[in-house]
């Protein structure tokens, strides 16, 4: 099976630093990245999480009321 | 990924072809940075910076414009930040460091100068730069013959001031530069409207510094036996703080401090323990010129300092803080920028002495003199370095390139070589 890498793009970059803030206080591990292309063609920050946060990661949105644009799932970019 | 595209019309960008730079930009950040093991949590600042690049520190410039406030691009480290902050203005350092622009750059220079002018002019005439579009007036310095000239060109598509940079350091000279910096002070008030007052010099003159320190201090860190950071993310930091905000990226570089003293103590290093370990000294690189670092470090070595603008000329020194009238803090700021060693001046054997001493400060094993193709000076002045290193016993690897990456594969060869020689 291919590996994939686990993506969540916002409507703007507030509402990606406040997630941000909830990751960090929750100690989920992240990585804020540049939008992948293939997701969206506006450039500016997404944050890249791990599969099994994923549940983690939308409950955090959910709780705090942060707009998200959605989850995306990408092949692993073979180097 | 908000939309900015309404902003980048608003600067008159030419929006098809800037999406083709935007459109590289994700896929190779992600092969050079996002690829690295055991990166330090706090660089997520740092790529938020840069996924934000084109987008909310653009936003952040026409919103300070909105209110009246003014935009100043610069290129050189000599050019003193204090004052246009002082200004009230924000400064921004203008980059030129993609082969994307030198196509353009082409259209309008001979080809046969160096890169670094021909990004900046292809920026510029190309209408794809959003920090170049958000600038009011550009300020320009007298270094090398390429930039000297450049000003003309760029001035015929925005108001571009020069400063006239003495090329020696003679008592004489030390009186010159504090003379061009009041007349840039004079120049600043009138594009503004806002007078430079004894306040707003010096608190702009300690602002300045502490950026100096945090600086310093993420330095100071790779120092340290097991390196708490990679050259490439060092070098990274160091590019983004010619165009971030002053107050978030001193708070955001002294956190990411924290964490690296506490790499440091845990003896948590980013490279194998035996790597060997490089300074690089030579001319500046811009973003997202990244090659040489990403090429070095991929070979299983690590870039422990660069002796360069993006690097240590431009945080060494800071200005003297105890200085309280106006000739008192124009004196300290000439004496503190001029004694930057930069090949542009005759003689410039300070530079030849911070090299070894860096070397031997940051425990070097080696050194790599870094010439981007066609700059004079720096070239020249290989000679002077290779000599005293060869002196002081330690080896050094000579590399001219430019932004292509047509000799990576001949580099990463040459560099393999060098690092299995210093084994
Ligand atoms: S290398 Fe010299 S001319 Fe170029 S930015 Fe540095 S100080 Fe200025
Ligand atoms: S690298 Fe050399 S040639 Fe290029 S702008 Fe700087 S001083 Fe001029």
């Amino acid at each position: 099976m291919e590996e994939q890498d686990y993506y969540v793009i916002f409507p703007n970059v507030n509402e990606g630093l406040k997630l941000e803030k909830q990751l960090k206080e929750k100690k989920i591990k992240y990585t804020i990245v540049p939008t992948p292309r293939e997701i969206s063609k506006c450039c500016g920050i997404c944050i890249k999480y791990l599969f099994e946060d994923e549940g983690a990661v939308k409950q955090a949105a959910a709780e705090h009321g942060i707009q998200v644009s959605g989850f995306h799932a990408l092949h692993k970019r073979k180097k | 990924m908000a939309d900015y595209r309404a902003l980048w019309e608003i600067l008159g960008m030419d929006l098809e072809k800037h999406d083709v730079l935007c459109a590289v930009l994700p896929e190779l950040y992600g092969d050079v940075y996002l690829s690295q093991q055991n990166r330090p949590e706090g660089m997520n600042y740092y790529n938020f910076v840069i996924s934000e690049v084109h987008g909310l520190r653009i936003q952040e410039l026409e919103n300070h414009k909105e209110e009246g406030g003014k935009v100043v691009g610069t290129f050189c480290v000599f050019v003193p930040d204090e004052l246009i902050l002082a200004a009230g203005a924000i400064g921004v350092g203008l980059c030129g460091g993609s082969q994307f622009w030198i196509e353009d750059g082409e259209k309008v220079l001979p080809r046969n100068i160096c890169p670094l002018v021909k990004a900046f002019v292809g920026a510029k005439v190309s209408g794809t730069c959003p920090y170049f579009q958000s600038c009011d007036m550009l300020v320009g310095e007298t270094t090398c013959d390429g930039k000297k000239k450049a000003w003309e060109i760029l001035d015929e598509y925005v108001p571009t001031y020069v400063m006239d940079l003495p090329q020696m350091k003679r008592d004489k000279d030390y009186l010159k530069w504090a003379e061009e910096i009041e007349d840039l002070k004079a120049k600043l008030e009138a594009l503004t409207g806002n007078q430079i007052t004894e306040e707003k010099l010096a608190a702009a003159i300690k602002l300045c510094n502490r950026k100096r320190a945090a600086l310093k201090r993420l330095y100071d860190a790779r120092k340290a036996l097991n390196v708490p950071i990679s050259g490439k993310d060092a070098l990274l930091i160091s590019q983004i703080a010619f165009y971030d905000n002053p107050e978030r990226f001193i708070e955001m570089t002294n956190k990411l401090c924290d964490e690296l003293e506490e790499r440091i103590e845990m003896s948590k290093g980013t490279a194998a323990q035996k790597a060997p370990r490089l300074l690089i000294t030579g001319t500046p690189m811009a973003i997202p010129n990244w090659k040489l670092h990403h090429i070095i470090e991929e070979s299983g070595a690590t870039v422990v300092c660069e002796e360069t603008c993006t690097g240590t000329r431009y945080f060494e020194n800071p200005v003297d803080e105890s200085q309280t009238d106006m000739a008192g803090m124009i004196k300290a700021m000439a004496d503190r920028y001029l004694h930057i060693n930069c090949a542009c001046f005759t003689p410039n054997d300070g530079r030849v002495e911070d090299i070894i001493r860096y070397a031997r400060e940051y425990g070097a094993d080696g050194v790599v003199y870094y010439n981007l193709q066609f700059c004079h000076t720096y070239n020249i002045e290989y000679k002077a370095v290779e000599k005293a290193l060869k002196e002081a016993g330690i080896p050094v690897l000579f590399i001219e390139t430019d932004y292509s990456n047509d000799d990576t594969g001949q580099l990463k060869t040459r560099i393999e070589a060098f690092l299995e020689m210093l084994k």
